[in-house]
């Protein structure tokens, strides 16, 4: 059996090291608070919509696109800080980051099924309370969004600083 | 597989740092060599991670040493005071 990690296509963009500043654990953990900051802020724009009589509006659907939108560049900085560990082929990583991986997916199981939770029960208790069916899939959804975020954000916050000079 | 330690009496001590020094090796060749990425290197030689043994054994192969001559669960004494103490 090989014991070397498969280079795949991934794997490549991920250790490239044109996104070594990435890696740096000020970078990940800045990636990881605007994430979070990003999801309150929508979470909230939720609840505030959801407060009102008119419910979805014009502005709730612009605020939710361009929170949705703003995802793509937030996460996929913070993927490639952590080196795409969670994202990646297991047969890419190494036994130190697929123990890496483990480490956060074991951390995290129970505030993500805690969270997964929270968003079932946030989503009917919006429907129970406002009648809008739309925001109460919203915040559901984002809930649930949040729990399989919890991961990554663990990772990202808790992973060592990486040796430097590898030619060394 | 290997694991992070938890205290300074669960650390794998090693001497990779000074064996590579010694034969030239870079820990991207080590690293090559041994089927990881450079960067675990690192972190073995900063004693944050200690090995799986499957791990352990291919290093001790790449230097043609046995293992517990690179890894120790006790602090491992420079290798000139070790040769110092051989010599009769």
């Amino acid at each position: 059996m090989s014991t070397t990690p498969t280079q795949t296509y991934l794997a490549r963009t991920f250790d490239d090291e044109r996104y070594a500043w990435a890696r740096h654990p000020r970078v990940r953990r800045r990636a990881v608070v605007a994430e979070a900051a990003l999801l309150v802020a929508l979470i909230t724009a939720t609840l505030v919509a959801g407060s009102t009589d008119e419910g979805w509006s014009t502005w709730f659907f612009v605020a939710w696109t361009v929170g949705m939108l703003g995802f793509i560049p937030l996460h996929s900085l913070l993927n490639l800080g952590i080196r795409g560990v969670l994202d990646r082929d297991k047969r890419s990583l190494d036994e130190h980051q697929r123990r890496l991986g483990e480490r956060s997916h074991s951390a995290m199981s129970w505030p993500a099924a805690a969270l997964t939770f929270a968003a079932v029960a946030g989503a009917v208790a919006v429907v129970a309370l406002t009648e809008h069916v739309p925001l109460a899939l919203c915040l559901g959804f984002l809930l649930w969004f949040t729990s399989g975020l919890l991961t990554y954000w663990h990772l990202a916050w808790t992973s060592p600083e990486e040796p430097a000079d590898l030619d060394a | 597989m290997g694991r992070q330690p938890k205290s300074e009496a669960d650390r794998v001590h090693d001497r990779i740092a000074v064996l590579r020094a010694d034969r030239g090796v870079s820990r991207r060749e080590l690293a090559d060599a041994v089927g990881v990425h450079p960067q675990t290197i690192g972190y073995l030689e900063r004693g944050e991670y200690a090995p799986s043994l499957a791990l352990a054994l291919r290093i001790a192969r790449f230097f043609d040493l046995p293992i517990e001559a690179i890894f120790s669960l006790d602090p491992l004494p420079s290798l000139s005071s070790e040769l110092l103490r051989r010599t009769p």
